[in-house]
């Protein structure tokens, strides 16, 4: 697999600092200068995804990230939405 | 493929069962229940690590710990994770020393996700007494996994190995 790319879309944050709060690894930090959040330390993130649930304005993007396997209630339906199982 | 759909499916209604009654006893017998579920989870960990080759190496534990999850078909992948401020992988603690897990692929997430339970709960310690029955045999000192955060795609941990003199003191007084 590639390597992990984690993204804030400048544009679309509001420097809320919720990310930095959030992240277990300090992945984020906050510029004073731009008063936005930005990415300090991408080899630190462990694809968590909780910056990215918690933003409000969706700013934060993970790219070549592990993806957990889920439980899927049933197995033929999901057979018929070609979802992996 | 079809035996992998089969023991998935099994394994789903396992832990959707096993979610629930950790669910109900919670809402029973509050805050004992972690201390139930740390002890089913700490002797289940004793059992299927019996007979494993003894270590005291830390990393070569967690292999141990590995091998014993994936030979018995358990859905609890980890790997040891060292941020940019961490000068080691395995570091020394005040009764022994600690390292940093990262768990990606949990069983016991995706059950409590399918119910809507709360992470961090009695399920969660079920793990911790996993890892503490586990390398109790394998290493010979008790342990603790600390959840430092619970994610919705990985969970952050430190696992402790208390092998320091007030480890050893600690473990000899239970």
């Amino acid at each position: 697999m590639q390597e992990l790319e984690i993204a804030v879309h400048e544009q679309a944050c509001r420097g809320c600092q919720m990310c930095v709060d959030v992240c277990p690894t300090k992945v984020f930090e906050f510029d004073e200068e731009k008063r936005l959040c930005v990415v300090k330390h991408a080899e630190d993130c462990i694809a968590c995804l909780s910056c990215a649930y918690i933003c409000p304005s969706g700013a934060i993007t993970h790219a070549n990230y592990h993806v957990v396997k889920n439980f899927y209630r049933d197995l033929a339906f999901c057979k018929k939405m070609e979802k992996t199982i | 493929m079809p035996d992998l759909n089969e023991s998935r499916a099994s394994l789903q209604e396992t832990m959707t069962f096993l979610g629930a009654i950790a669910s109900g006893l919670e809402e029973a017998i509050g805050e004992s229940a972690n201390s139930i579920s740390y002890l089913a989870g700490k002797r289940l960990g004793m059992q299927l690590s019996s007979g494993i080759e003894k270590t005291g190496d830390i990393e070569l534990a967690l292999i141990s710990v590995r091998k014993v999850l994936l030979d018995n078909g358990c859905l609890w992948h980890f790997e040891a994770f060292k941020t940019h401020d961490r000068p080691e992988m395995v570091q020394p603690s005040d009764d022994g020393q600690d390292i940093n897990l990262v768990f990606r692929d949990c069983m016991i997430r995706q059950s409590l996700f399918t119910f809507g339970h709360h992470q961090k709960g009695s399920l969660c310690n079920m793990m911790f007494g996993f890892f503490s029955g586990a390398l109790q045999n394998i290493m010979g000192h008790d342990s603790t996994l600390e959840i430092l955060h619970a994610g919705e795609n990985a969970c952050y941990k430190r696992l402790i190995i208390h092998s320091g003199e007030n480890g050893a003191r600690k473990a000899v007084t239970q």
